[in-house]
């Protein structure tokens, strides 16, 4: 394994792998080192995955600036990530007269020439689930849902397919610099690289603090969601977000992509890192959802998580080179919208490194991401011929989403490839149905390590702490991996 | 191009539901039967229940799980009926058109006939809603069943257990079987949902305390289970403020009801009863399109196989038939202290079993049938629980000539603890 690089990019959230993607457009050589076994293992697993449109950038803020910039980006990231992403639009719904002023404000600050404010007759044709009570909707066509492990994923295998590393297990502990080099310390290497970029999400500020950089503390502030059934596709068809507050967009309901439903997030400041769903937070959604839709059914949930927002005071991106080591930059309070400006920040990084004398010269030979199909969503005809090129396409293991063995054997192995239960499911969707892996979740260790040769003690759901076994049965101890270890 | 077939009946899972189902459309005359199953092995359920405790009824003996099963799979091997596993039924259509998925390719199997036995998917965390972390070690019981007796793995070194149904109760006498310490069992209601008597032999036995009255509010550990909350709760099911304390373990499982699969039914437009999480079905499991038939778990919850395979082997009977089913003659509704009925329609009197599932687990009472204000069944229980259905024979009913709405009751003495 080579340890010198171009440039090592610390931080396989959205933000790193964004900037995988970018810098792999360039000839240089690149380095991901990530702590946990798989990309989008940290925010930006726990989030709404709305790509915020014009009406919603902040003015006067870094994180403003890179949201327009990275609105730009989008059409081209689509197409070279192959991403699937749900055109659906916005409306913001004004309750009492007051909340009208809101809307007229939205509008002139997002300046979109399709946008316009309507009444509720006209809102609620487009959404006939919408409150009755409902004053005044401001409709903007340009908002638009991705799935965030997706856009995750496909920036990082992009980034793989264009020579990107991604070394997973890299807790970075530390900085050094040697003549020409920063050194960065794992408990286990030691790497070098002539630019180095931080991107560690809630560990942003800690992170800084190893090269001695003073920047406050990150808040985190915790989001929490209900995500309905599948079956509920078309309960809204719009991210339907309430009139803005002061703190946070607020708790809105929108469609995914796959066709769920997903209501949150609140806003709640917390003084630790502590990502637990609450009754309060929970029931602070529901009253929220209600709200805006009097008649969603939240007992069609399958799944309840909650997010931590990386904020800093002032609530802005901070985006310095450090005052110790000056080819080490610091990415630090990418909090909302980070998921939306990943390529504008991308973008931004890339001038400043620039600016500090990187030459920036662009590959002839950069490949485009391929999604691979998805059974779920593919018609008759083309299943029939995916399954006569490869049987595995007719191996459904998952009932509840319809994946296939092919889909699992496909995210095993591209890299930078599944590894953990988690892993496959914010690839290819298995256990993220109404039965969550009640019936598929033992087929897939199986294949795992049929396929990956993983042994059943090294299965794991998300992390190396979180092993999905403790053991085998007695009958099974007296010759398998478990014996050896003597935990029977 | 997908492979067209015609079949008289198509049986879509391949459970002890399916298997009777089949057997059940052969032996009556329909020629060509197709049975698909998901797995790659017929039996369903009873694959992973490796404990005795079937059969009974049906053969008068004490089977396994699998044993059991392998009388059917015997059966069906020695029969003309086409048997396909690793095949998933995807669509059903309400002119009996099937189509399945496995590794040959598509299927399209036109039927006369469609029975759904595709039994039932255990309820999850986030439908009971438990507010926490999100670690490993959160299992349902039947998943933990499953892991222990087909795959030889453990879920964990001490288990807390929510919810005290059978499933529950069997599980927790298997772990501790093996090593694995379960601290307890945690039940929301203040009485037994199981069986007395797998209290007796899988909690008692080895004991496992069990905490009535009692639910879980919360799961600490970022990684792996570390804790579980436990709360006492009032009489509506509500935590008690104060009166919770955190119980130690690495893994939850989770024993709290089981839901019908039927999103391939309700596809089909096919209503869904809310009591039975089932369609409404007649005494020979027709549902309310007169050539889709339902049973087994995917009906309704059942507490014995041997129901299933009973009911079974007369729903695929009736769906190998040609002739239209006769007219509704009496609704059956749910009235105080009945959690479900199936059937919920009877069209010919006398003919099959009524299954009645007590709303709550009651003793010295009675259960009654009325049609208006004429009572038509009546019986005294000594004894009856959530866990156990009551089995009325149709036939000893007192039909009445004048059709319409049945209503059920059952009254009695709570009863409190086991
Ligand atoms: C509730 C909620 C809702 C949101 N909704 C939206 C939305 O709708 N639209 C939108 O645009 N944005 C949204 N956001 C914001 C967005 O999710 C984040 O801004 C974005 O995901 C941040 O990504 P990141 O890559 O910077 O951080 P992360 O995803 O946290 O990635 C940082 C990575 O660095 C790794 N790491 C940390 N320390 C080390 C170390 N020492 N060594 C090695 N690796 C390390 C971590 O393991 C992690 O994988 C939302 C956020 C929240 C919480
Ligand atoms: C964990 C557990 C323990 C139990 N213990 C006992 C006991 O001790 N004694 C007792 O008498 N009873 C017991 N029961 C009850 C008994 O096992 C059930 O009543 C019985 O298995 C129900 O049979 P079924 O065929 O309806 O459902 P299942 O056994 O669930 O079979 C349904 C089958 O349909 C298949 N299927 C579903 N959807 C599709 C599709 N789309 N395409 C193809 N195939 C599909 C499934 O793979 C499955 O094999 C237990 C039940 C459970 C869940």
């Amino acid at each position: 394994m080579k340890k010198r690089y171009d440039l090592i990019i610390i931080g396989g959230g959205v933000t790193g792998c964004a900037l995988a993607w970018y810098f792999s457009h360039y000839d240089f050589e690149i380095a991901l080192l990530e702590k946990e076994m798989d990309v989008c293992c940290g925010v930006s697993k726990a989030n709404t995955g709305i790509f915020h449109s014009r009406s919603y950038w902040t003015p006067d803020t870094l994180k403003g600036e890179l949201h327009l910039r990275s609105l730009s980006w989008f059409p081209r990231a689509k197409k070279e990530l192959d991403l699937p992403v749900r055109e659906c639009g916005a409306l913001t719904v004004a309750l009492s007269a007051a909340d009208i002023g809101h809307l007229r404000e939205v509008k002139a600050r997002g300046r979109c020439p399709e946008a316009e404010i309507m009444g509720p007759i006209e809102a609620r044709k487009r959404e006939p689930n919408l409150n009755k009570n409902l004053k005044a909707a401001y409709y903007d066509p340009g908002t638009v849902v991705v799935s965030p492990f997706q856009l995750v994923c496909s920036l990082a295998e992009c980034a793989a397919l264009n020579g990107v590393e991604f070394h997973f297990d890299q807790h970075v502990r530390g900085f050094d610099q040697t003549s020409k080099y920063i050194r960065v310390l794992t408990p286990e290497n030691n790497w070098e690289a002539a630019f180095v970029i931080t991107a560690a999400g809630l560990f942003s500020s800690e992170i800084a603090r190893y090269s001695r950089d003073k920047i406050s503390d990150i808040r985190p502030c915790r989001g929490e969601y209900f995500v309905l059934d599948r079956d509920c596709d078309g309960f809204v068809n719009r991210v339907l977000y309430p009139a803005p507050r002061e703190r946070s967009k607020g708790i809105l309901v929108c469609p995914t992509p796959e066709g769920n439903v997903l209501a949150g997030p609140n806003f709640e400041p917390l003084d630790r890192f502590d990502s637990s769903t609450t009754y309060f937070g929970l029931e602070e959604v529901e009253k929220g959802a209600h709200r805006l839709t009097p008649h969603i059914p939240l007992h069609k949930n399958i799944r309840n998580f909650s997010g931590l927002r990386p904020t800093l005071p002032d609530r802005d991106f901070h985006i310095f080179f450090s005052n110790t080591y000056p080819n080490l930059l610091h990415l630090v309070g990418i909090e909302s919208p980070g998921l939306t400006a990943a390529f504008g920040i991308a973008e931004y990084v890339g001038e400043k490194l620039h600016n500090k004398g990187l030459t920036l010269r662009e590959k002839n030979d950069f490949r485009f991401r391929k999604a691979f199909p998805v059974f779920r969503e593919a018609d008759w005809k083309t299943r029939e011929a995916l399954i006569r090129e490869d049987p595995d396409w007719g191996e459904i293991i998952c009932r509840c989403e319809e994946v296939t063995v092919a889909e699992v054997k496909h995210a095993l192995r591209t890299p930078p490839g599944a590894s953990t239960l988690d892993g496959l499911k914010r690839r290819i969707r298995t256990t993220a149905g109404r039965c969550q892996g009640s019936f598929c979740l033992m087929s897939i260790p199986r294949l795992m390590s049929e396929i990956g040769n993983v042994p059943y003690g090294n299965m794991y759901k998300e992390g190396r702490k979180s092993p999905l076994f403790a053991g085998e049965t007695r009958e099974e101890c007296s010759r398998s991996e478990y014996a050896e270890k003597g935990s029977c | 191009m997908p492979k067209k077939v015609l079949a008289d009946v198509v049986v879509i899972g391949g459970g002890p539901a399916g298997m009777a189902a089949a057997l059940g459309a052969r032996e009556s005359g329909a020629k060509i039967v197709f049975l698909l199953e998901r797995g790659d092995e017929l039996g369903g359920i009873l694959n992973q229940c490796i404990h005795a405790g079937f059969g009974v009824q049906r053969f008068g003996e004490e089977l396994t799980g699998p044993e059991y099963a392998g009388i059917y799979k015997d059966r069906l091997a020695s029969s003309s009926i086409e048997v396909m596993t690793s095949t998933l039924v995807c669509e059903v259509n309400r002119d009996g058109y099937v189509k399945a998925v496995n590794r040959s390719g598509i299927w399209e199997i036109s039927a006369r006939s469609v029975v759904m036995a595709m039994g039932c998917r255990e309820r999850t965390r986030d439908m009971i809603r438990i507010p926490g972390t999100r670690p490993s070690g959160v299992f349902t019981a039947g998943l933990v069943q499953y892991m222990v007796n087909v795959d030889g793995l453990l879920p964990g070194k001490e288990a807390v257990i929510l919810g005290s149904g059978d499933i529950g109760l069997i599980v927790a006498r298997r772990l501790e079987l093996e090593g694995v310490r379960v601290n307890a069992v945690v039940e929301i209601r203040d009485s037994l949902s199981g069986l007395v008597r797998n209290y007796v032999q899988c909690l008692l036995d080895f004991n496992i305390p069990m905490l009535f009255s009692h639910t879980v509010t919360g799961i600490r550990g970022e990684d792996r289970v570390e804790a579980v909350k436990i709360s006492k709760v009032d009489n509506s099911w509500r935590p008690i403020k104060g009166a919770s304390q955190w119980m130690e373990c690495d893994c939850l499982l989770l024993s709290v009801g089981l839901i019908p699969e039927n999103e391939l039914t309700q596809r089909l437009g096919i209503p869904i009863c809310p009591e039975s999480g089932g369609p409404y079905i007649d005494e020979k499991g027709t549902t309310e399109i007169p050539h889709i038939f339902a049973c087994g778990n995917v009906s309704s919850v059942f507490d014995l196989v041997d129901y299933v395979s009973i009911i079974s082997e007369r729903t695929g009977s009736a769906a190998a038939l040609k002739n239209p089913p006769a007219p509704v003659s009496f609704i059956l509704e749910c009235g105080g202290g009945v959690g479900l009925v199936v059937p919920q329609r009877i069209r010919e009197r006398g003919e099959g079993d009524i299954f009645v599932r007590p709303a709550t687990a009651l003793r010295d009472g009675n259960i009654r049938f009325q049609r208006g204000e004429r009572i038509i069944y009546e019986k005294p229980i000594s004894i009856c629980r959530p866990s156990e259905m009551i089995r009325i024979p149709s036939r000893g009913i007192e039909w009445p000539h004048e059709t319409g709405k049945v209503k059920i009751e059952i009254d009695g003495e709570p009863v409190q603890g086991i």
